[in-house]
């Protein structure tokens, strides 16, 4: 009896001393570890895909496994942010370039070794650092350009647009291309906070000055980069009333032929793809310098993950792979954030539009999002308000760059 | 606040519904009903209680504790102790967002309730097909807001929408429905009404044929008119049911969020953003989750000082047959 | 409609029942317009959904240009849709049948058992209502985690096994059963359990059906919540699932609307099912 007993507790204590030799030590990188990875990246059709990039990881690493969480774009940032509350978040998760500042500032990312830098393309790269320390890594970019209807602009006589457009040229254009009465639109650019500071930045302007905790947009060059903006509406764009503005409302007119040019993403490649006519893309025109807006996303490493150098691995894997470049370029899943440009080669050599290039040149001169450590979603908001203010004749545009102004200090000046 | 709700809820409680306490008992015996009765109370409520504390009452409590916070989410929270409170009071913004919320409720009720009133009468008679009618107009309830939004805002577009075309034809200029502040609020209001009719319907469908048919045709034979039986007979049998309806509607019309979020984000120019969007907005857009639960516990005592009223003045209009 | 009944000629109707005649069909015409805007939205939404590719015109079409069910085939192969129908309803019948026993009891609790402090707790009950979601949510998610229930069915069902709108609902409902009827039970040797059995809860058949499709549409449409404690694949439920087909930059409308097709019908289905009941319920009633 005793001796069972004792045997019993013999074979315990031996089997628990060998369990705690497992775990001793912080992090486990010698046995197979799981990961957890939540995004949105692979919303609307891109499940797949993101699948395959990570099945590839996988193989590659057979001792880590991922687990994806697949959230809603529009409500990511409110699941995210609650699992922050609690302390739930996962191992890698997604992040847009306008949160990084404050989740960097409040310490929820962690400090992200990377093996290969000069993977990256380094504006995007840099763009995640704060004081020379990276804290996510870019996992796609987007930019906007301009859409043109070459048959219109043939029919017309007109020239079409180029690199070396300015405001003027665009305007030129747009009124020469409209025509109210055929319903037949010259130029479409949506008026929000998004297209405000690329345009501010196209006529020089600063959208917040020096100490990054103030506005910097009511001086002369914001009132006209403004007014560029405002102006449109009712005279080459259809007016709010009309229905600017609601969903796919340029993307519908614009396949419909029923405009001329329009300022959107090259993510509306493929709804365009199939029209009727002839179309192409050009480098958005600046006015005193040409600034291009270029959107991105990225992920980081959790600062309370238990995994985070299996978590970093991966982070890495996602963003700059070749497995990653391939699958992106072969469904036209945004861009992928690297530097080798042959390797983006085959998606110049893609069908319509014929001037992809466009898309590279705009990397050229780059308007980045203002970003401030709080109250980033706040000014935002007010932005587009009170350009749309403006845009309906509620306000003048003075006013409203007055208004914002004030609103926007208050918010995020701390 | 106790013996106010008391009072008045006496008269809810309506007749004393002890059964079983005809003679009295032996003493022993009276002890052991009243522990018998006790934990009868205790079986009715307990299924019941403890979900509702542990999970509403609960956060309720802990949201009370945040709002005496400032907290972002993602740092720890800091304590600020009245601070919110005070802020939200004398910021003007917190009086526009509860007087659109009022505004959208006024509109929204009377409509609501006499659409689905005239529904529900006119399907509780025996109209053809009326099972597959009464399904047509629950429609619109189960279908989602991301789909009725778009729906409305193209039958409110200003310039080529339904409502507008047909105004045209009698001469009158459409309004710029939700692209205009004055009219930003109608029209969320309009498909609210339109959307939860057939809410409505439902719950008074099953109030009207609690009626007994007797009463009304005897109203009938004695010569009383349609709109007579209606004021006198329908309408005072039906206040129990329309009770609960003006109840629910008004807790949730002060809680409105899926249609404004879904129509119009709050805009334009801010016209419509009601108190829960605010919410909202400060706990996950803003980082202002101390601010948010002030906000939403000052909403709260709003709430229950309505709620306490209309029980309080349910004696004057409701019969409980 | 007060016509004084004349004598029908043997001809026909006599001019006050024509009259009548006319206003039943204005009636019914009436409500038959009305059902069609009522139809409309879900008739636009099914167009959608069946012409392949289609973003969102200005202006809705009537009729499908080149039907197809493209789209319903997408949405299977691109999110584990089926998965999420099945998740839903899960939880919508779990939630319906628990609200149902737990909105009874109390209703019975607050209609037949006065107690000391009654009023109050009714209150307190109804105070539940009066805090909106999306303030409880960082608090209960946090609640969920310390009982380790996060990404659990159990986790997404706890909070909704008790409502105090269905225990209102019930409430009016059993006040208005005579107590007649409560005390012919006593008589009998009824005790609380019984009569609340065999009495009362045969008397509300209406007020229990009604709050069966309620409990069902609000567990089947809730969003906030599922959202934020179920997140992997194989437990999201079906709202959740309808938002990950918008995209950050695009949406495939055509697949969005032959989701929210899918996710009506079977809340059409339970709505017509009910009906059945609320009629039943009214015919067993005994109400004299």
């Amino acid at each position: 009896m005793r001796t069972t007993a004792l045997g019993i507790v013999g074979l315990a204590a031996t089997a628990a001393i060998a369990l705690s030799g497992c775990s001793a030590g912080g992090d486990q990188e010698s046995g197979p570890v799981t990961i957890t990875y939540t995004n949105f990246i692979s919303n609307d059709g891109n499940e797949e895909n993101l699948q395959a990039i990570v099945d590839a990881f996988e193989v590659e690493n057979p001792d880590i496994t991922v687990e994806v969480t697949t959230l809603p774009y529009a409500d990511y940032g409110t699941a995210l942010q609650t699992d922050l509350a609690a302390g739930t978040v996962s191992d890698v998760f997604d992040i847009e370039y306008a949160n990084y500042a404050q989740y960097q500032a409040n310490g929820v990312l962690a400090e992200l070794p990377v093996e290969n830098p000069g993977a990256y393309r380094q504006s995007l790269l840099e763009a995640y650092q704060t004081d020379g320390t990276q804290y996510a890594l870019p996992s796609s970019f987007s930019a906007v350009v301009l859409y043109y209807n070459a048959d219109l602009f043939d029919a017309a006589g007109l020239d079409y647009p180029s690199s070396d457009w300015t405001w003027a040229d665009e305007q030129a254009a747009a009124e020469a291309l409209t025509d109210e009465a055929a319903g037949v639109w010259g130029d479409h650019q949506p008026v929000s906070f998004y297209e405000f500071y690329k345009v501010l930045a196209q006529n020089g302007g600063e959208f917040l000055d020096e100490s990054g905790t103030k506005v910097g947009f009511n001086s002369p060059e914001g009132i006209e980069a403004a007014e560029w903006l405002v102006g449109k509406s009712g005279t080459v764009m259809p007016t709010i009333e009309q229905g600017q503005g609601t969903p796919d409302f340029d993307t519908n007119l614009f396949t419909d032929g029923k405009l001329a040019m329009m300022h959107t993403g090259i993510w509306v490649f493929g709804a365009v793809a199939d029209v009727p006519f002839g179309w192409d893309i050009a480098v958005e025109p600046g006015n005193t310098e040409q600034a291009s807006a270029v959107f991105s996303n990225a992920v980081g490493v959790s600062s309370g993950s238990e995994h985070p150098e299996a978590a970093a691995t991966f982070a890495e894997f996602l963003t700059s792979s070749d497995v990653m470049v391939q699958t992106r370029l072969d469904s036209g899943w945004e861009l992928p954030p690297i530097s080798d440009e042959a390797a983006l080669a085959t998606y110049l050599e893609k069908d319509a539009p014929a001037n992809r290039q466009a898309v590279f040149d705009s990397l050229d001169g780059i308007a980045l999002p203002p970003v401030v450590a709080e109250g980033q979603q706040e000014m935002q908001d007010i932005m587009t308000e009170e350009l749309v203010e403006a845009q309906s004749g509620r306000k003048s545009v003075a006013d409203a760059l007055a208004a914002a102004e004030e609103r926007i200090n208050a918010a995020i000046g701390g | 606040m106790t013996t106010f709700i008391g009072e008045a809820a006496a008269e809810v409680v309506g007749r004393s519904h002890e059964i079983g306490a005809a003679a009295p008992p032996p003493p022993r015996s009276r002890r052991s009903r009243r522990w018998r009765y006790a934990l009868t109370v205790l079986a009715f409520l307990l299924p019941s209680a403890v979900p509702l504390v542990l999970f509403v009452l609960g956060p309720m409590i802990a949201a009370a504790w945040i709002s005496l916070t400032e907290w972002n989410l993602l740092a720890p929270a800091k304590w600020v102790g009245l601070d919110n409170y005070l802020e939200l009071l004398t910021d003007p913004e917190t009086g526009d967002v509860f007087l659109h919320t009022v505004y959208y409720i006024v509109g929204y009720l009377p409509l609501v309730y006499v659409g689905g009133l005239a529904i529900a009468l006119a399907l509780n008679t025996a109209l053809r097909g009326r099972t597959l009618l009464r399904g047509v107009y629950f429609l619109p309830v189960v279908t989602s807001w991301i789909v009725v939004a778009l729906v409305w805002r193209w039958l409110l577009n200003p310039s080529n929408g339904v409502v507008n075309t047909v105004l045209g034809f009698f001469g009158v200029e459409g309004p710029g429905w939700w692209s205009d502040p004055a009219w930003a609020m109608p029209s969320i209001i309009l498909a609210s009404a339109w959307k939860d009719l057939g809410f409505v319907m439902v719950i008074l469908l099953a109030g009207l044929q609690a009626i007994d048919p007797e009463l009304v045709d005897a109203a009938r034979v004695d010569g009383a008119g349609w709109w007579r039986r209606l004021f006198s007979i329908t309408l005072p049998l039906l206040s129990p049911a329309t009770f609960f309806v003006v109840v629910i509607s008004l807790i949730n019309g002060f809680q409105v969020f899926d249609q404004v979020y879904a129509m119009t984000g709050g805009g334009p120019g801010g016209a419509t953003q009601v108190v829960v969007q605010q919410i909202y907005d400060l706990t996950f857009r803003y980082g202002k989750a101390g601010e948010a639960s002030a906000l939403s516990w000052l909403l709260f005592m709003v709430i229950l000082a309505v709620t306490v009223v209309q029980i309080r003045g349910q004696r004057k209009w409701v019969n409980y047959g | 409609m007060s016509v004084a009944a004349a004598t029908p000629t043997a001809a026909g109707r006599t001019p006050a029942a024509r009259a009548v005649l006319a206003r039943k069909i204005l009636l019914h015409v009436v409500i038959v317009l009305g059902a069609l805007v009522m139809f409309f939205p879900f008739y636009w939404t099914l167009v959608t959904s069946l012409s392949p590719g289609s973003g969102l015109s200005s202006t809705p079409e009537l009729v499908p240009a080149e039907p197809g069910l493209d789209a319903y085939f997408q949405l299977f192969q691109q999110v584990p849709f089926a998965r999420a129908v099945g998740n839903s309803l899960l939880l919508a019948v779990i939630t319906t049948l628990v609200q149902l026993f737990t909105s009874a009891t109390a209703a019975y609790a607050f209609s037949r058992l006065p107690f000391r402090g009654r009023t109050v707790v009714f209150g307190v009950y109804l105070a539940t209502m009066m805090i909106p979601l999306q303030v409880l949510v960082v608090p209960l998610f946090a609640e969920l985690r310390a009982f380790g229930l996060v990404n659990t069915y159990l986790g997404a069902l706890l909070p909704t096994f008790a409502a105090a709108f269905g225990i209102f609902l019930l409430r009016q409902a059993m006040n208005q059963v005579p107590v007649e009827l409560d005390e012919a039970a006593a008589l009998d040797g009824a005790g609380h359990f019984r009569i609340f059995w065999t009495v009362i809860l045969p008397n509300i058949r209406p007020a229990l059906a009604t709050l069966a499709v309620f409990a069902f549409m609000g567990s089947w449409n809730s969003f906030l919540w599922p959202l934020v404690v179920l997140r992997s694949p194989e437990l999201q439920t079906l709202p959740v699932a309808l938002a990950g087909l918008q995209g950050q930059y695009t949406t495939q409308w055509d697949i969005v609307m032959a989701g929210s097709v899918i996710s009506i019908l079977p809340m059409l289905a339970i709505y017509l099912f009910a009906q059945k009941y609320v009629i039943q319920g009214v015919a067993n009633a005994g109400l004299k």
